[in-house]
């Protein structure tokens, strides 16, 4: 572990790391077969406090600094990466209301969280991928309530979320300008979800359609300002891919963990095949990615605690982490040679896991678009 | 209700530990402390006890150094209220028996400064890393108070308490007074994960530290110099012979050869 953490991580990260080791680990090789969601699992992770690890003291939260949590968020994901995206997006669904939200609904969030309730942040729809703004969900004021009307898809923890931060154009004439985030709690009237989706990776969280049918919400359920949802979006999702990073370390360091474990086993010509140059060198590159990626990560999550602009920062540690955990899933693989290939070996499941991380919380295409923006600037 | 349950801090036995040749001792190093897991079992017993409703807390106890604080508090955050070390030179080397004795010094002096008065006093059968599994029968007999042994479950009624005693061939279902020791045998469930919560709020808790002139224990009972039994030498188990594959073209042949190996053998 290279992050430098508190006295207070070390010890919460032995719990974590026990927790799982003995339970996410093992259950999620089945789960992951299966496709079926881990509700139990789940359950029990909030309990724990798994899901409030973000939220701030001063609303009950844990106080652990953002490199703190990381090394918790990173040992998750390491254990499996699909439970580690269910706790992250917690977090992710937090984030507008701390980003815009008043006091009142920071505290109702956190209540929620600490209850052991996930969150879900829902931006993407079927026509607005990497375009975010071009989204068509939309509310209408009616009294003293808000009715959304729209379909959003692609939503970590949809469906199992006690709340969900939605953008939504109130003004459907002023472009990113007309956009709006709500607070929408599971049982407003109107809310439905698409079926589970049968992904290739991070199979044991939830992912479906977050259905608007003249969905009814308090006008207090507006987060922040009316026309600011595609800036509070869009912070969210500054602030959301340095976290991407740290999950996507994970599966890096499982990769190599597994790498490592095997390749001193297996012997080929006499002598574990880790004696080859050829492998350790594999290893070392695996190694030098890993920790590169790790401190990149912390920078930009030290960044964040020190209140110093960090948009660049967390685009670099989502795009690198995540193009390197897909490499080294792959050398995993290559290491583990033909029984790489095979279910009962651990490594293939970490290249499905890996994919998505190019691709979720803005693509790897888009942070390229975000960091060369931030190099070159206005031509 | 007031129940102490009594830890020791062992190094974790999932851990392969070799015994170092240059020392003879066993090379812990790379294991890291941890409660010993009849010890947990007793302190999640305790704690699923007092949970059916019984007002009561329970207090955890160790002997060992400044380290065992971690192991202290690990038990805080899983259903312990109080937390003492008794950490003195003068009990290294204790056996068995010095180690019930400052046991039972230190649930005297802890009623006696707290008002807390124990009415059940739990360990693990055994531990993990010497497996004497004398402790909580000698503590039994110092405290003047029943033993009942290898329980897996406890409930109170009307004042008595009937405990589940694990035997070889099944269950006993055993009524006694209290106070009372009870060794802990492994429960059909795990004990709990601390909570991040719980687990914060155990590291703010006040750990008390006991010497052995705090617990008024006599030196001539504890340390080496008391200990009547002494470790003459410790060394390894034998290494396992690799096992013999049967593997014949039919079922049968198989068979016909595995128990022709063993009337060579003469085990049949």
């Amino acid at each position: 572990m290279a992050y430098i953490i508190s006295d207070e991580a070390k010890d919460l990260l032995k719990d974590v790391k026990n927790f799982c080791d003995n339970e996410v680990l093992e259950q999620c090789k089945g789960f992951d077969r299966t496709g079926e969601y881990p509700a139990d699992l789940f359950a029990q992770a909030g309990e724990l406090g798994f899901t409030s690890l973000e939220i701030p003291e001063e609303f009950g939260g844990p106080g652990l600094s953002r490199v703190d949590t990381a090394a918790l968020l990173e040992e998750m994901a390491r254990a499996d990466a699909g439970f580690a995206t269910v706790i992250s997006a917690t977090g992710l669904g937090l984030k507008p209301v701390l980003i815009a939200g008043s006091d009142e609904q920071k505290q109702r969030a956190a209540d929620f969280l600490m209850e052991g309730g996930l969150a879900a942040f829902c931006l993407t729809e079927p026509g607005a991928g990497s375009d975010a703004g071009s989204g068509k969900t939309y509310a209408v004021r009616d009294g003293d309530e808000y009715v959304i009307n729209g379909r959003k898809c692609f939503i970590t923890n949809g469906g199992h979320a006690r709340f969900y931060c939605v953008t939504a154009m109130t003004d459907r004439n002023a472009g990113v300008k007309g956009m709006s985030m709500f607070f929408v709690e599971k049982d407003a009237p109107g809310l439905s979800f698409g079926d589970h989706e049968d992904k290739m990776g991070i199979r044991t969280s939830g992912t479906c359609d977050v259905v608007f049918e003249d969905c009814r919400i308090p006008v207090s359920a507006m987060i922040g300002e009316e026309g600011t949802g595609f800036e509070t979006a869009m912070k969210t999702l500054d602030q959301a891919r340095a976290w991407v990073g740290v999950l996507s370390v994970g599966i890096a360091q499982r990769a190599m963990d597994e790498a490592v474990a095997y390749g001193r086993e297996r012997v080929q010509f006499g002598a574990p095949i880790l004696k080859q140059q050829a492998l350790r060198f594999k290893i070392a590159d695996m190694q030098i990615k890993i920790e590169t990626a790790r401190q990149m990560c912390a920078y930009a999550l030290n960044l964040m605690d020190a209140g110093e602009p960090f948009a660049k920062e967390s685009a670099i540690a989502k795009v690198y982490g995540s193009d390197i955990a897909n490499e080294c899933a792959a050398e995993a693989v290559q290491i583990f040679g033909g029984y790489g290939y095979i279910r009962d070996y651990p490594v293939e499941k970490l290249i499905r896991d890996a994919k998505i991380f190019q691709i979720f919380e803005g693509t790897n295409e888009i942070q390229r678009v975000v960091i060369s923006n931030h190099v070159i600037g206005r031509l | 209700m007031e129940i102490m349950v009594c830890i020791k801090q062992v190094p974790d036995d999932s851990v392969k530990i070799e015994l170092d040749e240059g020392t003879g001792k066993p090379a812990a190093g790379r294991a890291e402390p941890i409660v010993n897991a009849f010890d947990t079992y007793a302190l999640e017993m305790a704690a699923r006890f007092l949970e059916t409703g019984i007002a009561g807390e329970i207090t955890t106890i160790t002997i060992g150094d400044e380290s065992s604080k971690g192991s202290i508090k690990n038990c805080l955050a899983v259903g312990a209220s109080h937390g003492y070390v008794i950490n003195d030179e003068l009990f290294e080397g204790s056996d068995a028996q010095g180690t019930a004795y400052a046991l039972r010094c230190a649930v005297r002096k802890i009623e006696q400064d707290t008002g807390r008065d124990f009415d059940i006093v739990f360990c693990g059968i055994e531990t993990s890393d010497e497996t004497s599994g004398q402790t909580g029968p000698m503590l039994a007999e110092m405290l003047g108070c029943s033993l009942v042994t290898n329980v897996v479950a406890l409930e109170e009624k009307d004042g008595v308490l009937h405990v589940k005693q694990e035997t070889e061939d099944g269950y006993n279902i055993v009524e006694t007074a209290m106070p009372c020791v009870l060794t802990a045998a492994r429960p059909n469930y795990d004990p709990r994960y601390p909570t991040i919560k719980s687990k914060m709020a155990a590291r703010k808790m006040p750990i008390g530290e006991l010497s052995a002139a705090d617990i008024d224990a006599s030196p001539d009972r504890i340390g080496a110099g008391a200990s009547l039994v002494r470790t003459i030498e410790l060394s390894a188990p034998p290494k396992r012979q690799a096992g013999i594959i049967i593997k014949e073209d039919d079922i049968e042949e198989a068979a016909l050869k595995a128990f022709r190996m063993m009337t060579d053998a003469n085990v049949l």
